[in-house]
């Protein structure tokens, strides 16, 4: 089966062709560079963009997976959660060309799309799929979820942020030491030069819960910044190593904790964040379970990832497929 | 076969028109439930019209200005359902829709829509040398600024409330005329028109080029339970209590 899928849930315009929920035949992603001179998203802007570069993207995709649009079998676009402007922009178009084309429309839940990246490859040979039950953590710009998969789409929810999601943390920080936008890769990028032990930091989680909260420790980043700067040049690589070394062991220790607790199979990261290379390795550190993270162009937002969770949705459907879009929509 | 869309505002209008009649076509006050309600709808028309997609060539849709998320659904699904069909998309003013019917009174028109809290979309229209087009550009302001374009006596169409109506009255005096409430709804049979002749006069643009007509520049704001909008100073970002510099 052959899904295009769309995603417009925030700032990446994508479109893709996955077949069987797991092998990529294209994958287009559009990042919008407005959002790089405002360093930081602009609702109005992010929908404006997606509905200027939607068709071509589709267009491309097509191309690049050598396909016509009567060789679908579906169509499917993120419903949510996501900007509201961003999100009736993606799911609109698809509806129509589905409607159009004769093809059934799926709705697809935008955090089932980045555990469901885990499935994905490009190779000739699949890989084998990842075991279950599992922990995953789906850490992104706008979401920092810890959640247990107990079978195809059946998530329980073990922890969230109480207050910003990680990769917001990220962008407020980089943005704090004169780095660019988005934070994550700015910081991690600063960070390799840097001492992490260089200034003790709180810690960004909630004890005895599987929460994590991240406003004590961007406080305190603040006030260490302030601090240093009253008394010369502030070292950047060791304050970046120093805050990135905080989220990592926070999430790596709730990770390596939801994994014994519930004694599952793998391990999956999913979301923007999961491509910061020292969360890995943490991770990988203190549990000896097979870790799956998506390649890092899978980490963040794109088209392959809904059409994977779409297939499964298919698959393991319970109840109506969703085509409504809410800015709001839980994945447990 | 011609398939009009219109999202614009609270109110959303379909049809299907054949180039000569309009065969079926559906208008409601769809407040903020365009999304939801947009595609039912197009199927609806569609049976009631005894057509399909499949027989769909052309598409027309109407572009503002107006809500800007409204008219994105309604563009976004023109642009989704002429891919699908392979068929002409083009674009038609909302405003320009509103002024069409009124065009046989060869009276000068002005075509009125909200736009947010205090301020009007707002065009003007006029036959001149018998040919009846928009001699305005499209306008955004108060209504008090909107008078002074109006020199004489003109008939008002579109969204208004019968407290905007008291306000032209007020400000007006006779020189305001007002159509019936009924005829001043806009519906998508007359964009339908529009749109099929536009198409018989102008080459197809590329589908990514058809896009509202964004009278206003953004707001910044937020949603999605974080704040997206770009933090002028760090001690903003962080959410923290101004410090006494
Ligand atoms: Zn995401």
């Amino acid at each position: 089966m052959r899904i295009l899928a769309v995603e417009t849930s925030c700032d990446e315009t994508a479109v893709a062709v996955v077949e069987d929920g797991r092998r990529i035949r294209a994958n287009v992603v559009a990042s919008q560079a407005a959002h790089q001179r405002t360093g930081g998203i602009v609702p109005e802007v992010a929908a404006r963009e997606h509905l200027r570069a939607l068709d071509g993207v589709a267009q491309q995709a097509l191309r690049d997976a050598g396909m016509a649009l009567r060789e679908v079998d579906a169509i499917a676009a993120t419903v949510g959660p996501g900007l509201i402007g961003a999100l009736l922009v993606g799911a609109n178009y698809a509806r129509g060309l589905a409607l159009a084309a004769g093809l059934p429309f799926v709705g697809v839940n935008h955090l089932e799309g980045h555990v469901y990246a885990n499935w994905l490859y490009e190779t000739e040979d699949a890989p084998p799929e990842p075991e279950l039950p599992a922990v995953v953590l789906v850490v992104s710009g706008a979401h920092s979820d810890l959640v247990l998969m107990e079978g195809h789409r059946r998530f329980r929810l073990l922890g969230r942020t109480i207050d910003d999601a990680s990769g917001e943390a990220f962008d407020k920080v980089a943005r704090l030491l004169g780095l660019g936008f988005p934070g994550g890769p700015e910081i991690e990028r600063a960070a390799k030069e840097g001492d992490p032990s260089a200034f003790p930091l709180p810690k960004a989680w909630l004890p005895d819960r599987y929460d994590l909260s991240f406003s004590g420790l961007k406080t305190a980043v603040l006030r260490l910044v302030r601090t240093l700067e009253a008394k010369g040049p502030v070292p950047v690589a060791d304050v970046a190593a120093s805050f990135q070394k905080a989220v990592v062991d926070a999430m790596a220790e709730k990770v390596a904790r939801a994994a014994a607790e519930h004694s599952v199979r793998t391990v999956m990261l999913g979301g923007g964040v999961a491509a910061n290379s020292a969360l890995r390795a943490e991770i990988a550190r203190r549990t000896s379970l097979p870790l799956r993270v998506p390649p890092p162009r899978l980490c963040t937002d794109n088209g392959a990832m809904i059409g994977a969770a779409a297939f499964f949705s298919l698959r393991h459907r319970t109840g109506e497929i969703p085509a409504q879009v809410r800015s709001s929509m839980p994945l447990a | 076969m011609l398939l009009a869309l219109d999202t614009s505002t609270d109110w959303a209008s379909v049809a299907v028109f054949d180039g000569r009649v309009v065969l079926a076509e559906e208008t409601w006050h769809a407040q903020r439930r365009h999304g939801e309600e947009l595609f039912p709808t197009i199927e609806r028309v569609l049976s009631k019209s005894g057509t399909t997609l499949a027989s769909v060539d052309k598409v027309a849709v109407a572009t503002g200005p107006g809500s800007f998320t409204g008219l994105r659904v309604a563009i976004a699904s023109a642009q989704g359902i002429a891919r699908g069909t392979d068929a002409a998309l083009v674009g038609i003013s909302t405003l320009d829709v509103l002024a069409y019917p009124h065009a046989s009174t060869k009276v000068r028109t002005c075509s009125i829509l909200p736009a947010g809290k205090h301020d009007h979309y707002a065009a003007i229209y006029q036959e001149r040398n018998r040919v009846w087009k928009r001699r305005s550009p499209f306008m955004v302001g108060p209504l008090e600024e909107l008078a002074r374009q109006i020199g004489t006596h003109t008939l008002f169409v579109g969204e208004m409330d019968e407290e905007v109506e008291a306000t032209l009255r007020a400000l007006l005096g006779p020189r305001a005329l007002f159509a019936a409430p009924a005829s001043r709804v806009r519906r998508a049979g007359y964009l339908a028109e529009l749109g099929w002749r536009e198409l018989e006069r102008t080459t197809q643009s590329a589908l990514g080029e058809i896009e509202p007509i964004y009278v206003r520049q953004p707001r910044i704001g937020g949603s999605f339970q974080q704040p997206f909008a770009p933090p002028p100073q760090d001690d903003v970002a962080l959410g923290l209590p101004k410090r006494a510099s």
